[in-house]
C-alpha cells in the first residue's frame, strides 16, 4: 500500500505536475508520517548531491499548532522561506492576498537562482488536517487551491479526515484515500515495536509472545472499540507488563501460550483498560493493580462527598431535584402537608392517576431529557425542606444539644450564599446564559446541575435523605 | 488607611455637579480667568497631617468599661494583657508555620514529579500532576504561589500559573502564558519575538520555543490553577495545542482540582484525556489542619486564653456545615481574643505569668462589684453557705481584701487545675484509638462532662474485658503518654509529678505481667473476666435427644487475682478522671471565653433575612411607626408587604391603586396624586435595587415576582 501511494503521490507531484492533492482518511491511518516520509524522500537533504534537474522541496504546516487563521498564514510563510532559502525581508501576512503575493516572490526568486534551471523546481506545501483550523477565514481553502494557478511550481497538498464533495470548489482535484488498517495489517505494524520490558528469555521469546498477545488483545478488546493503531498500540502496551508478570515471577514460563492465556484471562475480560486513563499506575505495576485503581476511582468518588461540607451538600441535591422535577410537582413532594402522599414513591401517582391519554404528551422521562435550568429561589426552597429531613451527622450528635444550628440561622445566610457560588465555581451548578449577565446570586439567575445520578445518590446517603423519594416519575 | 483613600478619591467631586440646578455666581477674580479645571479623578492628596497625626494611635485604644467606671490604665493593662497573649502574630506565626508545614508533602511531590517526569514517562503524552486540593478554593492560591516558589527554586525553566479570571480565550491564555514565561528571565524579550527578522504573533509559541532553546531550560510548568473555572472547550484546545508542541517544548501541567480527578476525566473528551499522562497529588485535607491548629492554640498548655465547649463546638460546627479553611479558623480564634480581652473588663487578670498578681492590688471598686456580679461567683458562695461557711461568704460578699486574697489564690490554682484537664486530655487521646477525636474529647473534657461521657464508659467497659496482654498495653502506652508528654500541645513530661498514679500502674503491670508469665508455664491462658461470666451452654446427644445444660465455667486462682487487678485499675482511673468542671471554677470568667454571641453575628451575616425582616416590620427599626397604621411605613416597606401578598406576576396598575389606597386611606382626590405616586416610583426603585423585581417578559405591563421571603 505504501507502494501504491508512492507512485501515486510520486506520480501527481512530478510526472504530470499536479497542483492540489487531497489526501483523506480516518484517523491513525498513516496519512501525515507517510507524506511525510515520502516527501523527505523525494526531496533530497541538501542541494549538491542531487543530481536530477529537478528539485523538490516541501513544507508541512501542521494545523492544531495554528491559533488562528492568521497563524496559519504566517506561519507558512516562515516555513517556505526557510525552505527556499529566501533571504530578504518577509513581510506581514495578514490574509490570504499577501500570503499568494510573498510565495510568489520567494518561489519566483528560487526558480530564478541558478541560470540552467529548467524549470524543474517544485514546491510541496502540506496543510496536515487543515479542516479542524482554528478561526480559520471562510475562503481559506478555495483560495489555496487556486495557489497553484497563480503560482507555477507549487503542489498544495491537503491533509483531511473526511472531505466534503468539492470542499476546494475546484473540480477535478486528485484524491487518495487511506483506507483503515485491517486485522493483518494492524497486528503486522504491532509486531514492529518492542515491547518493554523484554522478557528475560531472549529477544525471540519475545516477539513472539508479544504478537500472540497482541493478537489476543484485539481479538478480545480492540475489535470492539478501539480499532485504530494508535489505540490498539496504546492498550497493547497497558496490558502488557500485566500480561507478562507471572513470566517475570518465575510462575509461568513463555510457552505454552495458552496457559498465560488463561492465567490472565481478566485482563480481556475488563474493558476498563479502554477508557484512557489520565493517572497513570506508575511503570511498575502488579497483578493487583487493576483493582486498585478500581478502588482507588471509587475512593475519589466518595472523596468529593466527604469533602463537601453539608449545605454544600444539600445544596447539590436541592439543585438536583430542582433541575429534574418539573416544578409543578414542587407541591406534591415539598408540602408541609404532602408529607403522607410522598411516601407513596413520587409524585408519579398525580400523573398516572389521571386519564392515561393525558400523558401522550411526554413520554420521554425526565432523567433522559438531561436536567433542566432552574431559578435560585426555587433550589433555595427544596434545600430548606431537604435541611429539615437530613439527618445530623452522627458525628456532631453530641454537640448537638447546645452548638445545633437553628432553622433561623441558616436563611438568608451569607454562609449559603458562599456555598452557592462556590458549587457554581467549582462547576458543580452551571450558571446559564451570559457569563456576566447579572449577578451570580440573583434570585433570577437561572443554574443547572453538573453532577450524574450516582454522585448524588451517594451525597444523599452521606447526610441521610433518600433522593429517590424526592423524584418526580 | 482605607477609609481616608475613601474619603479623599471623593475630594475632586464638586458637591453641584449632581445638582439638577444651581444659581451661577460667577467668579469676581478676574487675574485667572482660563484656569484649567483639575482634573476629576486621581486627586489623591498624599499628605493629610491632619489626620494621620491623631488617627493612628487613637484608632487602637482599648475603651474603659463598666459604664465608664474603668480607669484607663486597668484599660491600658487589659490591651497590653492582649497584645502579650495574641503577641503580635505569636499565635498567628505558629499557624502560618503550620500551613506551610502542611503543604511541605505536597510540594516535594509535586516537585519530584516535574523532576522526574521527562525521564518516565517519555511518550507523546503531556505529563500532567493533578492536585487534588479539596473544595476550599481560597486555599489553592497560597498553595500554587508556594508550588511556583518551590519549583523555581528546584528545575530550571520557567513556571507559569494560569487563573481562569485571567483569561476567556485561548489567544489571552497563550498571551499570558509566554509573557509570564519569558519575563522570568528578561534579558532579551523583543528579541524573543522575532525569528529570521520577523515579527512573530503575540500568542506564537514559537517565542517560547526560542527562549526555551535559547536558555536551555529543561521543563517549562504551566500550572492551571483552577481547572474548574476554565471553561472546557478552552482546556482542552490548551491541551491539544501544548501536546502539539511537545516535542520542541518540554511541557509540563499542573492541574489544581477542587472535586476529583474522575469528575475532571469525565469532562474531557477522549481526544484530550488520551493526550495527558500524570499522577494525582492529594493535599492535607482542612480538617487535620485544623485538629493541628487547635492543639497548637486552643488546647496548648501556654494558651493565655481557653476557648470554652460552645463556642468550639460553634467554631467546629461551621467548619463542617460550610466551606473548610483554615483562614477562617485562625480569624475566629484571633476575634474570640479580641473581643474577649476587649469586652471583659475582668480580663487582664487571667494571664498568671505576668505582674497580674500586682493588678489584683489595684483593683477598682467597680472590679469588685463585677466580680461579685459573675455567676461563678455566686456559685462559690452557695457552696461556702452548703458547708455552713456562713462568716465566710459573708465576708467574700462584703470584704474586697479578703476577696482580693480569694482571687488571688483561684487564680494561682488555676493554672494546674487546666494541667490537669490537658493532661487527662492527653493520656485519652494517646492511650485509646477507638475514641473521639481530639477537639471532640477537648469538648467534652472542658464541658465537665467526661465522667458521664459515653466514651469514657465504654473505655472502663472495655477494660474489664481486656486479655492481660491487651491490658499491659493499654498501661505501657499511657506510662509513656505521661513521661514524654505531647510537643504539639506544648505538654512536657509529668513523670514527677504524677507519682502516685504513675507507680500504682506500674505496679499492677507487674503483677499482670507474672501472672501471665505463670500462666504461659502452666499452660492455662488467663480469661479476662467477661468470657468468664458468660455461661457456656453445653449439647451433649445422648441416645438422639439434644441435651441442653448450662455451664458455670470455674474460675482459677491466677484469674481470680487478675480480676482483682482490673478492679483496681478501674478504681484508679475512675479517680484519676474524675476532673473538676472548667465551667463551675471560680472566676472561670477572667480565662475562659465561652460566649457564642458575638460570632454569629460577626462571622455568618445575614445580610438577606435582615432586610426583608427590615423591611416587613419597619417598626423594629424605626421609632414613630405603628404597625396598624401603614401610611406611617417608609413607601418601599408598604410595597414589599403588598410584594408578598403578590402573585408571581404582579400587574403594576394593581399595585399602584392598592399602594394610593393605603398610603391615602382611602378618601384620595385626583389633586394629591402626584405625592403618594413619587412614593410609588421611590419604593418600586428601591426593590428593582434589590433584586426583588424585574420587568417580565411575558406581559408588558406586569412585574415577575424573584424572591420570596424566608429563603
Amino acid at each position: 500500500m505504501l507502494l501504491n501511494i508512492n507512485v501515486n503521490v510520486h506520480f501527481q507531484i512530478r510526472a504530470a505536475p499536479c497542483r492540489n492533492v487531497v489526501l483523506y482518511g480516518l484517523e491513525a491511518t498513516g496519512k501525515s508520517s507517510i507524506s511525510k516520509a515520502l516527501l523527505g524522500q523525494l526531496s533530497p537533504a541538501d542541494e549538491t548531491t542531487s543530481d536530477s534537474e529537478d528539485q523538490l522541496r516541501h513544507a508541512i504546516i501542521n494545523s492544531t499548532e495554528c491559533v488562528s487563521g492568521r497563524h496559519l498564514l504566517e506561519k507558512t510563510v516562515a516555513e517556505v522561506a526557510n525552505i527556499v532559502g529566501w533571504q530578504g525581508k518577509i513581510g506581514r501576512c495578514e490574509n490570504l492576498a499577501q500570503l499568494v503575493v510573498e510565495l510568489g516572490k520567494m518561489l519566483d526568486r528560487w526558480t530564478t537562482l541558478d541560470d540552467h534551471d529548467t524549470g524543474g523546481k517544485r514546491l510541496a506545501l502540506v496543510f496536515d488536517g487543515i479542516d479542524r483550523q482554528r478561526e480559520a477565514p471562510p475562503t481559506l481553502l478555495p483560495a489555496l487551491a487556486r495557489l497553484g494557478e497563480i503560482i507555477p511550481n507549487i503542489t498544495v497538498i491537503y491533509i483531511v479526515t473526511s472531505p466534503r464533495p468539492n470542499f476546494l470548489h475546484l473540480p477535478g482535484v486528485p484524491h487518495i484515500h487511506f483506507p483503515a488498517y485491517t486485522k493483518p495489517e494492524l497486528l503486522q505494524i504491532i509486531s514492529l515495536t518492542e515491547p518493554t520490558p523484554q522478557l528475560p528469555t531472549g529477544k525471540h521469546d519475545t516477539k513472539e509472545v508479544w504478537s500472540r498477545f497482541s493478537t489476543a488483545v484485539y481479538e478480545s478488546l480492540s475489535k470492539h472499540s478501539d480499532r485504530d493503531i494508535i489505540s490498539f498500540r496504546r492498550v497493547c502496551s497497558r496490558l502488557w507488563p500485566r500480561f507478562i508478570q507471572p513470566i517475570l515471577d518465575g510462575s509461568l514460563s513463555p510457552t505454552p501460550f495458552s496457559r498465560l492465556l488463561v492465567a490472565n484471562r481478566s485482563l480481556f475480560q475488563n474493558d476498563a483498560v479502554l477508557v484512557p486513563s489520565i493517572i497513570s499506575s506508575l511503570p511498575t505495576p502488579s497483578t493487583k493493580s487493576n483493582i486498585q485503581t478500581q478502588i482507588q476511582s471509587q475512593a475519589q468518588t466518595q472523596g468529593l462527598t466527604a469533602q463537601l461540607p453539608h449545605t454544600s451538600r444539600l445544596l447539590l441535591l436541592a439543585a438536583y431535584l430542582a433541575s429534574f422535577n418539573p416544578p409543578r410537582t414542587d407541591i406534591i413532594h415539598f408540602m408541609k402537608s404532602a408529607t403522607l402522599r410522598r411516601k407513596k414513591k413520587g409524585g408519579g401517582t398525580a400523573l398516572t392517576s389521571k386519564t392515561p391519554g393525558v400523558s401522550k404528551n411526554r413520554k420521554i422521562s425526565r432523567k433522559l431529557l438531561g436536567p433542566q435550568a432552574f431559578v435560585v429561589e426555587r433550589m433555595l426552597a427544596i434545600f430548606h425542606y431537604l435541611r429539615e429531613d437530613a439527618s445530623v451527622p452522627r458525628k456532631q450528635e453530641g454537640r448537638r444539644r447546645d452548638g445545633m444550628e437553628r432553622r433561623e440561622d441558616v436563611i438568608g445566610s451569607a454562609d449559603l450564599y458562599m456555598a452557592i457560588a462556590t458549587l457554581s465555581s467549582l462547576r458543580l451548578l452551571v450558571k446559564l446564559g451570559a457569563a456576566n449577565a447579572g449577578d451570580a446570586l440573583d434570585g433570577s439567575s437561572r443554574y443547572r446541575v453538573a453532577v450524574g445520578w450516582d454522585v448524588v445518590r451517594s451525597l444523599g446517603r452521606s447526610v441521610g435523605v433518600e433522593v429517590e423519594d424526592y423524584l418526580a416519575d | 488607611m482605607s477609609d481616608n483613600a475613601e474619603a479623599n478619591s471623593h475630594a475632586g467631586f464638586d458637591s453641584i455637579d449632581h445638582q439638577p440646578a444651581y444659581i451661577y455666581t460667577p467668579d469676581t477674580s478676574t487675574d485667572d480667568a482660563p484656569e484649567r479645571p483639575t482634573k476629576r479623578r486621581r486627586v489623591t492628596k498624599p499628605k493629610q497631617p491632619g489626620i494621620q497625626t491623631h488617627g493612628k494611635p487613637s484608632l487602637l485604644r482599648f475603651e474603659p468599661l463598666l459604664g465608664g467606671l474603668e480607669s484607663e490604665e486597668s484599660a491600658r493593662w487589659r490591651q497590653e494583657t492582649f497584645q502579650k497573649c495574641w503577641g503580635f502574630g505569636r499565635l498567628a506565626k505558629q499557624e502560618q508555620s503550620i500551613l506551610d508545614e502542611s503543604n511541605e508533602d505536597t510540594l516535594a511531590e509535586v516537585s519530584s514529579f516535574v523532576n522526574s517526569s521527562r525521564e518516565n514517562w517519555g511518550d507523546e503524552r503531556l505529563p500532567a500532576c493533578f492536585i487534588v486540593t479539596g473544595p476550599n478554593i481560597a486555599s489553592q492560591d497560597l498553595l500554587f504561589r508556594q508550588v511556583s516558589v518551590r519549583l523555581k527554586s528546584d528545575i530550571d525553566g520557567p513556571v507559569v500559573i494560569l487563573r481562569s479570571g485571567d483569561a476567556a480565550n485561548l489567544k489571552a491564555i497563550l498571551k499570558k502564558l509566554i509573557r509570564d514565561a519569558t519575563n522570568q528571565r528578561s534579558d532579551d524579550d523583543d528579541m524573543l519575538a522575532e525569528l529570521n527578522d520577523r515579527k512573530l504573533l503575540y500568542y506564537d509559541l514559537e517565542i517560547l520555543r526560542s527562549f526555551v532553546t535559547a536558555h536551555g531550560s529543561q521543563r517549562v510548568v504551566v500550572a492551571i490553577q483552577d481547572s474548574e473555572g476554565f471553561e472546557t472547550n478552552l482546556l482542552v484546545e490548551l491541551i491539544i495545542l501544548l501536546r502539539s508542541w511537545m516535542d520542541r517544548i518540554p511541557f509540563v501541567l499542573l492541574f489544581g482540582i477542587a472535586t476529583s480527578v474522575e469528575l475532571f476525566r469525565e469532562r474531557l473528551p477522549r481526544s484530550a484525556s488520551r493526550s495527558l499522562y500524570g499522577a494525582q497529588v492529594d493535599v492535607e485535607q482542612t480538617n487535620s489542619i485544623i485538629e493541628r491548629v487547635f492543639q497548637k492554640a486552643v488546647a496548648s498548655s501556654k494558651a493565655y486564653l481557653r476557648l470554652g465547649p460552645a463556642l468550639v463546638s460553634m467554631l467546629v460546627e461551621r467548619q463542617h456545615h460550610h466551606i473548610p479553611s483554615v483562614q477562617s479558623f485562625i480569624a475566629a480564634l484571633k476575634y474570640a481574643y479580641m473581643s474577649h480581652f476587649y469586652g471583659n473588663p475582668l480580663s487582664f487578670l487571667g494571664n498568671t505569668s505576668s505582674n497580674s498578681l500586682e493588678y489584683i492590688g489595684q483593683l477598682q471598686p467597680c472590679h469588685y462589684e463585677a466580680i461579685r456580679m459573675l455567676p461563678s461567683f455566686r456559685r462559690s458562695v452557695v457552696e461556702r453557705i452548703e458547708v455552713r461557711d456562713i462568716n465566710g461568704a459573708r465576708e467574700l460578699l462584703e470584704d474586697d481584701a479578703i476577696l482580693a486574697q480569694n482571687i488571688k489564690t483561684e487564680l494561682h490554682s488555676k493554672d494546674g487545675k487546666i494541667l490537669c484537664l490537658l493532661r487527662a486530655l492527653h493520656i485519652l487521646e494517646s492511650a485509646t484509638t477507638d475514641g473521639p477525636g481530639g477537639i471532640d474529647l477537648y469538648l467534652t473534657v472542658f464541658g465537665g462532662a467526661l465522667k458521664d461521657s459515653d466514651f469514657f464508659r465504654r473505655l472502663l467497659d472495655s477494660l474489664e474485658r481486656m486479655t492481660p496482654e491487651d491490658l499491659i498495653s493499654l498501661t505501657e502506652k499511657i506510662r509513656a503518654a505521661i513521661k514524654h508528654g505531647n510537643s504539639a500541645m506544648d505538654l512536657d513530661g509529668w513523670a514527677e509529678a504524677d507519682q502516685e498514679f504513675l507507680q500504682d500502674i506500674k505496679l499492677i503491670e507487674t503483677k499482670v505481667k507474672t501472672l501471665t508469665a505463670t500462666a504461659v508455664e502452666k499452660g492455662v491462658p488467663i480469661r479476662s473476666s467477661e468470657s468468664i461470666h458468660s455461661k457456656g451452654l453445653r449439647t451433649t446427644v445422648i441416645a438422639q435427644r439434644v441435651q441442653l445444660s448450662y455451664q458455670k465455667s470455674t474460675i482459677s486462682e491466677a484469674e481470680k487475682e487478675y480480676q482483682g487487678l482490673v478492679g483496681r485499675l478501674l478504681e484508679l482511673f475512675e479517680e484519676y478522671f474524675t476532673l473538676e468542671n472548667p465551667q463551675h471554677l471560680f472566676l472561670n470568667e477572667v480565662w475562659l471565653c465561652n460566649s457564642t454571641t458575638p460570632f454569629a453575628d460577626v462571622f455568618v451575616p445575614r445580610p438577606r433575612a435582615a432586610i426583608e425582616h427590615a423591611l416587613s416590620s419597619p417598626q423594629e427599626y424605626l421609632s414613630g411607626i405603628d404597625q396598624n397604621l401603614p401610611p406611617t411605613q417608609p413607601e418601599t416597606a408598604i410595597l414589599y408587604q403588598k410584594y408578598l401578598e403578590a402573585p408571581s406576576l404582579i400587574n403594576v396598575a394593581d399595585l399602584w391603586s392598592s399602594f394610593l389606597e393605603t398610603v391615602a386611606g382611602g378618601e384620595a382626590e385626583e389633586s394629591d396624586e402626584r405625592g403618594p405616586l413619587m412614593q410609588f416610583y421611590r419604593g418600586m426603585a428601591d426593590l428593582n435595587l434589590l433584586g426583588m423585581v424585574k420587568q417580565s417578559k411575558k406581559k408588558a405591563d406586569h412585574l415577575a415576582k424573584v424572591s420570596w421571603k424566608g429563603l
